[in-house]
C-alpha cells in the first residue's frame, strides 16, 4: 500500500474550478493531480487538486493568471 | 468513527447499508425492491395524492428516514452546511430526469444494483447505459460544464426538507389523510418503525461515507479512483449472499415477480438518462436525498423535481410495467415500456445534453 503523506489540498467551489485547474496546471507544466475531496476536509463529493506542499506559491500564481478562486487550502496526508 | 479514511471502512458502510436493505426485503419490502429511491418517492408521492395509481401509494419511511438520519449526522458531527444558490431549476429538471429515467428502467441506481444482485440480467443491461450516461457526464464536466458554485446561507433554509420529511411521518403515523396501497407494490412494506428505523441507519452511514452511485463510477472514469466504489461493492456482496441464501436469486431475462422489463434498448436508455443527470446534478438519487438532509436547498430542490418527476410518470403513463404471470393463464406477460416513456426519455436526453452544453463555467469567475 502506498505511504500516506503530507501534501497541499486546493479545494474549489465548483467541480468545473477543479477541471479548470487541472486544464490550467497541464498548460503551466504545474505539478499535481486530480483527486476526490478527502472526506477529512469535506462533506461534499468534489474534486480538488494534490500537489506537493512546496509548490504552493507557484500553484496560487496559476490560479491567478487563470482567475481560478479556490474554497480553500489545507495541508494534510494523502 | 471516521467511516471513509480508508477503503476498509468504506466497506464496511457499504456491508451495513446492505443489510439494512435485505432485512428491510426479508420483512416486506418488494421482491428486489429492497430500497428503492426512485420508486420509494413515487410511492410517498401517491401518498400525498400527487398521483392517483392506486397500486404505488405509501408514505415510504425509508425515504423519511433517509434525510432526517443525515441530518441528524450531519449536525451531529459538525458537517451540516446549510447552502444555497447553484442554478435551483435546473436542479430541478435534473431531479425529473433521476425519477423519469429510473422509472423506465424500473429503478434507480441503487435498486439496479440490488437487481443485479437477484441474478436480473435486464439490471446487467441496463448497467452499460448507466456507466455510458456518467462518461457523458465527465466528457461535459471536462468541457467546462457548470451549475455554478453554491453559497452559505441562513442557517434554518436547509433544514426546511428534513422538517417537510417529519411533517409527513408524522401524517403517516398520526392521522388518516395519507393514501395506502391495498395492493400491488405499494401494499408490500416492512413494519413503519423497522423501515424508519432501516432508513436513519442507511441515511448515517450514506452520509458519513459520501456513498454515490453515479460519483463512484465518476471518479473511476475521472481519477482511476475507486474509493466510492468500494461502498456500492460491500453492498452488493452483501445483498448477492442474502439473495441466494433466501432462494431469491433467479438468473435470467423475463422473471416475473421482479418488477422488470427486458426492453434493452430502454433499459439502457432509461439509465443513460439518469447517469448522465446524476453527474450534472452532482448526485445520484440517494445522494440527492443526503445531500438535502446535510443542508444543501440545491439538492432539496432536485429532491422535489423528484416528487413531480414521479407524479408526472404515473399521471402521463411514463412508467414501464414490470413482467408478471397472469393469475387465471399462468402465462408469463411481458412487462412493456409505453410509447409516452419512450418519448419522455429521448426528452430527458435532451434535456439533459441542452443543461451539459448550455451551462458553462465562466472564465475568470
Amino acid at each position: 500500500m502506498r505511504k500516506k503523506e503530507m501534501k497541499l489540498v486546493i479545494t474549489f467551489h465548483t467541480t468545473a474550478d477543479a477541471m479548470a485547474m487541472e486544464k490550467a496546471c497541464q498548460e503551466h507544466g504545474a505539478p499535481g493531480r486530480l483527486i476526490p475531496v478527502p472526506r477529512s476536509i469535506s462533506a461534499g463529493c468534489g474534486m480538488a487538486w494534490c500537489a506537493p506542499l512546496s509548490e504552493r506559491e507557484r500553484l496560487l500564481g496559476v490560479m491567478k493568471e487563470r482567475g481560478i478562486e479556490e474554497e480553500d487550502l489545507h495541508e494534510c496526508l494523502v | 468513527m471516521n467511516l471513509s479514511d480508508s477503503k476498509k471502512k468504506l466497506a464496511l458502510a457499504g456491508v451495513v447499508c446492505g443489510l439494512v436493505a435485505a432485512c428491510l426485503a426479508y420483512f416486506g419490502n418488494p421482491a428486489n425492491m429492497a430500497f428503492c429511491i426512485a420508486c420509494f418517492i413515487r410511492d410517498t408521492a401517491g401518498a400525498l395524492g400527487m398521483h392517483s395509481t392506486a397500486t404505488v401509494q405509501y408514505a415510504r419511511p425509508e425515504i423519511i428516514g433517509l434525510v432526517l438520519g443525515a441530518f441528524i449526522i450531519s449536525a451531529a458531527t459538525k458537517e451540516y452546511r446549510s447552502t444555497a444558490g447553484s442554478s435551483p431549476m435546473a436542479r430541478f429538471v435534473l431531479g425529473m430526469v433521476l425519477v423519469i429515467g429510473s422509472l423506465v428502467f424500473l429503478g434507480c441506481p441503487l435498486r439496479m444494483v440490488i437487481r443485479m444482485s437477484a441474478g436480473d440480467l435486464n439490471a446487467w443491461v441496463a448497467l452499460i447505459g448507466f456507466i455510458l450516461g456518467v462518461a457523458t457526464g465527465v466528457f461535459a464536466l471536462k468541457k467546462g460544464f457548470s451549475l455554478g458554485r453554491a453559497h452559505v446561507t441562513n442557517r434554518m433554509s436547509g433544514g426546511v426538507l428534513p422538517v417537510l420529511m417529519l411533517g409527513i411521518l408524522v401524517l403517516a403515523l398520526a392521522t388518516n389523510l395519507l393514501n395506502a396501497s391495498e395492493s400491488g407494490p405499494g401494499s408490500m412494506h416492512a413494519p413503519v418503525l423497522l423501515s424508519l428505523a432501516g432508513g436513519l441507519i442507511f441515511g448515517a452511514f450514506a452520509q458519513k461515507s459520501r456513498m454515490c452511485f453515479a460519483g463512484s463510477i465518476r471518479d473511476v472514469i475521472l481519477m482511476r479512483n475507486f474509493d466510492l466504489l468500494t461502498s456500492i461493492g460491500g453492498f452488493f456482496a452483501v445483498m448477492l449472499i442474502f439473495n441466494i441464501a433466501t432462494g431469491r436469486f433467479v438468473f435470467g431475462f423475463d422473471t416475473p415477480g421482479v418488477i422488470a422489463h427486458s426492453e434493452h434498448l430502454w433499459n439502457i436508455l432509461g439509465m443513460y438518462a439518469v447517469g448522465f443527470a446524476a453527474v450534472l446534478a452532482g448526485g445520484c438519487p440517494l445522494r440527492q436525498l443526503i445531500l438535502a438532509g446535510q443542508g444543501s436547498s440545491d439538492s432539496a430542490v432536485t429532491v422535489l423535481g423528484m416528487f413531480v418527476g414521479a407524479a408526472l410518470a404515473h399521471n402521463f403513463g411514463l412508467a414501464a410495467s414490470g413482467t408478471a404471470l397472469n393469475a387465471e393463464t399462468q402465462e408469463v406477460v411481458a412487462g412493456t415500456v409505453p410509447l409516452n416513456g419512450k418519448v419522455a426519455v429521448i426528452i430527458c436526453i435532451i434535456a439533459c445534453f441542452i443543461i451539459a452544453f448550455g451551462n458553462k463555467r465562466s472564465e475568470g469567475k
